[in-house]
């Protein structure tokens, strides 16, 4: 029997975020323990008069082929992909598999033969969702997998994601119309200050954001959803910051991050665990030390960490500031083969100004 | 793996009753177990254990229902000859949330149980086997591929070899004769770069655990006189207390106590665990981790404890049948790899770099 919230999801997905149009081609990836979802996503795609694509894979496979393809196999893109890649209309992600782990044991360097030979296709894919001739959405399904990294039962976990996503309320739609609408409001705010100041214990950081463009992240992108974000001026960062939160880059976990800034760039760079995976990561290249994003999280479904960027960047109340390549969309300029988001929670003894005025306090805005 | 823990560890022999117990996952295993034992001649019978209506029974039922007993299962455990315990895990976080006390609640309401359960083994009525069946969850903990995971597994089982149980049976030699030595001594010394820790064993019985009661298996075991434990000793593969990591221990001991402890990680759930109880500062165990086909920790004290070249010890409880007299709601065991060490017993060397000299 299919739990109710997936056809919910589902629908969302299909009539919300992406948005579905007759005659569209619409790709659906995923794990196929994410099954029942993709039926539901078929049904919904097959209303709206769409094209739906199904690409389940099979859990160990992704193994099987770094552990076992040559090189000339880890770089092969089959015609269709090509082909694809100029007509698909629109993409849904399902993420979410068997065993987060499965890849902790491959090298490097064999996954990074895949993603230079898929380069050409990854551009070509970027550069049709900025002109919008693409529109994708990725979404967490809920697994066993996930719930256990998230320390929680899979029947928990999967009201932590359905509530998430507001798929529990009756029209859930209308919900994220609305959120997107009051993040509008925020985001004109915002888009007038010139310098913003974060305040919290051991965190006092100032950035200039003047003349960059907040975006509106309303579930259109990432589902669920809920944060406005820009990317600060690159040299403009002062002062420091200590992430409550771990901060989780490629299944490799630093606890209790530190960091100061001058002239944009980390200076110093201190953790309580794994502090030499932090440093390695910030010498990756010379934009893997500066800002690439400033963001807020909105979403106040979300309350708890669950070792998942989708959800953690999104608690309600929470700040972010990545390191690593900034988005051109929001004028950000810093490139970089990083992009880490560590969330910082503010939700206590904090405050947060714009242009010196008080803006934000304990993770609640004062302006509209 | 089946047939030898139908036939090696279990011993199951004609007319036995036979409990195989498993949650949802371990179906594979008990399957073909179940067929080992009718050809043997014995009448198995499953049961299918879903840690999803534990956790609907510990948040949703009341202080009674969760710990309640029923007379069948006490009859049950009065009359079957040998079961198996299957583990198989979906997700290691099922019971995350639920709430300390109701666990509490549940074990001492099972405790009735366990009591007639270890009676009826130390009478060798009752034959109980604990094994593992490869599984995502377990694979994700050990920070593996399932395919890798199940490879790990099997190795430890001597299932990769031609005739595992010959192999078992080679181990369970080898180790008696470790027990005759270890048997005729009075004190030990564990010596290295970062241990040295002397202990008396002086009167104490060791026990060989070859695989029957776990499988897999292969360490040997005793408890060490309580207030004999000095020195200091850094424990350094990562010891497990309910899902939580504690790594990088040193413990520092006199009279036989823990006197200072501490962690490079979980250092305040070390000092709490530590704080238990009276028992919980003094060593309940003491044992050396002999099966070679395990070769790295992975997050489960099933495997871990028995790496080759491994010894462990364990603050709280000891086991009766050791001669172990302290006792504590604690019983956690922490390993420190010996690849670089040595033991000295009565002042002569008996192991070195991870082996006993033979």
């Amino acid at each position: 029997m299919t739990d109710p919230r997936l056809s919910q999801l589902a629908k969302v997905l299909v009539h919300y975020s992406i948005a579905v149009k007759k005659g569209d081609w619409v790709r659906i990836e995923g794990n196929c323990v994410a099954e029942e979802l993709m039926r539901q996503a078929m049904v919904e795609i097959l209303k709206a008069g769409g094209y739906p694509m199904l690409r389940p894979s099979l859990p160990g496979t992704g193994y099987i082929l770094y552990k076992h393809a040559s090189k000339e196999q880890l770089e092969f893109i089959p015609p269709s992909a090509v082909v694809e890649v100029e007509k698909l209309d629109c993409r849904i992600f399902f993420w979410g598999g068997m065993n987060s782990r499965e890849l902790t044991n491959i090298d490097p360097k064999r996954i990074a033969i895949s993603s230079r030979a898929a380069k050409p296709l990854f551009d070509k894919m970027l550069a049709r969702i900025s002109s919008g001739a693409l529109r994708w959405v990725g979404t967490m399904f809920p697994t066993q997998s996930a719930a256990q990294d998230a320390e929680m039962s899979l029947e928990e976990y999967e009201d932590f994601v359905f509530r998430a996503g507001m798929l529990h309320k009756p029209d859930p739609v209308a919900e994220w119309k609305k959120l997107s609408t009051r993040q509008a409001k925020l985001v004109r705010v915002l888009n007038r200050l010139s310098t913003v100041r974060i305040t919290a214990p051991d965190t006092d950081l100032s950035f200039k954001v003047k003349g960059r463009r907040w975006i509106n992240c309303d579930g259109r992108q990432n589902f669920p959803d809920g944060e406005v974000f820009t990317c600060p001026h690159e040299n403009s960062a002062e002062g420091f910051i200590r992430y409550t939160f771990p901060a989780v880059y490629q299944g490799r976990e630093v606890e209790n991050v530190r960091l100061e800034f001058r002239k944009g760039k980390v200076v110093s760079a201190k953790a309580d665990k794994a502090e030499e995976f932090l440093n390695a990561m910030l010498d990756t290249d010379p934009g893997a030390r500066h800002v690439g994003e400033l963001a807020f999280g909105t979403n106040y479904a979300i309350q708890r960490f669950t070792r998942n960027t989708l959800f953690d960047e999104k608690i309600g109340g929470t700040i972010h500031i990545a390191v690593g390549a900034s988005l051109p969309e929001a004028g950000g300029k810093n490139k970089s083969g990083v992009h880490w988001d560590m969330v910082c929670d503010t939700r206590k003894n904090s405050v947060i100004y714009g242009d010196g005025k008080p803006i934000a306090r304990n993770g609640r805005f004062l302006i509209p | 793996m089946a047939a030898c823990i139908a036939e090696y560890s279990m011993g199951i022999e004609p007319g036995m009753l036979v409990l195989l117990q498993t949650e949802p996952s371990g179906f594979p295993l008990v399957r073909e177990v179940f067929r080992h034992a009718l050809a043997l001649g014995a009448h198995p019978y499953t049961r299918t254990h879903y840690p999803d209506l534990d956790e609907i029974l510990f948040t949703e039922g009341t202080d009674e229902q969760v710990g309640f007993v029923s007379e069948l299962t006490l009859a049950e455990i009065e009359r079957i000859d040998a079961r198996l315990v299957v583990r198989a895990p979906d997700n290691l976080s099922a019971l995350a949330s639920v709430k300390p006390e109701r666990l509490g609640l549940a074990r001492r309401a099972q405790s009735k149980v366990m009591e007639r359960i270890f009676a009826r083994k130390a009478s060798g009525a009752l034959h109980l086997c604990l094994t593992q069946y490869p599984t995502d969850a377990s694979a994700q903990q050990a920070g593996m591929s399932l395919a890798d995971y199940e490879a790990f597994v099997f190795r430890a089982c001597f299932c990769d070899r031609p005739d595992p149980v010959a192999a078992w049976r080679e181990l369970s030699g080898t180790q008696e004769r470790y027990v005759d030595l270890l048997s005729t001594v009075k004190e030990l010394k564990f010596e290295s770069a970062d241990a040295d820790l002397t202990l008396s064993v002086a009167g104490r019985k060791w026990v060989n655990s070859d695989g029957k009661a776990n499988f897999p298996s292969g360490e040997v075991f005793t408890g060490p006189v309580e207030d004999s434990a000095r020195g200091r000793i850094r424990f350094d593969i990562p010891a497990i207390h309910s899902g939580r990591p504690v790594s990088g221990i040193e413990i520092e001991f006199e009279n036989g106590r823990v006197k200072a402890a501490r962690a490079e990680r979980g250092d305040v759930l070390l000092q709490s665990l530590l704080d238990t109880d009276a028992g919980s500062r003094l060593l309940g165990e003491v044992a050396f981790g002999l099966n070679y086909g395990i070769d790295r920790a992975t997050g489960n004290i099933l495997f871990d404890e028995k790496i080759g070249g491994t010894i462990h010890m364990a603050v709280g409880s000891g086991y009766p049948e050791t001669g172990s007299k302290n006792k504590s709601g604690l019983h956690w065991d922490m390993i420190k790899d010996m690849k670089q060490g040595r033991v000295y017993a009565d002042g002569s060397v008996i192991y070195e770099n991870g082996k006993f000299i033979e």
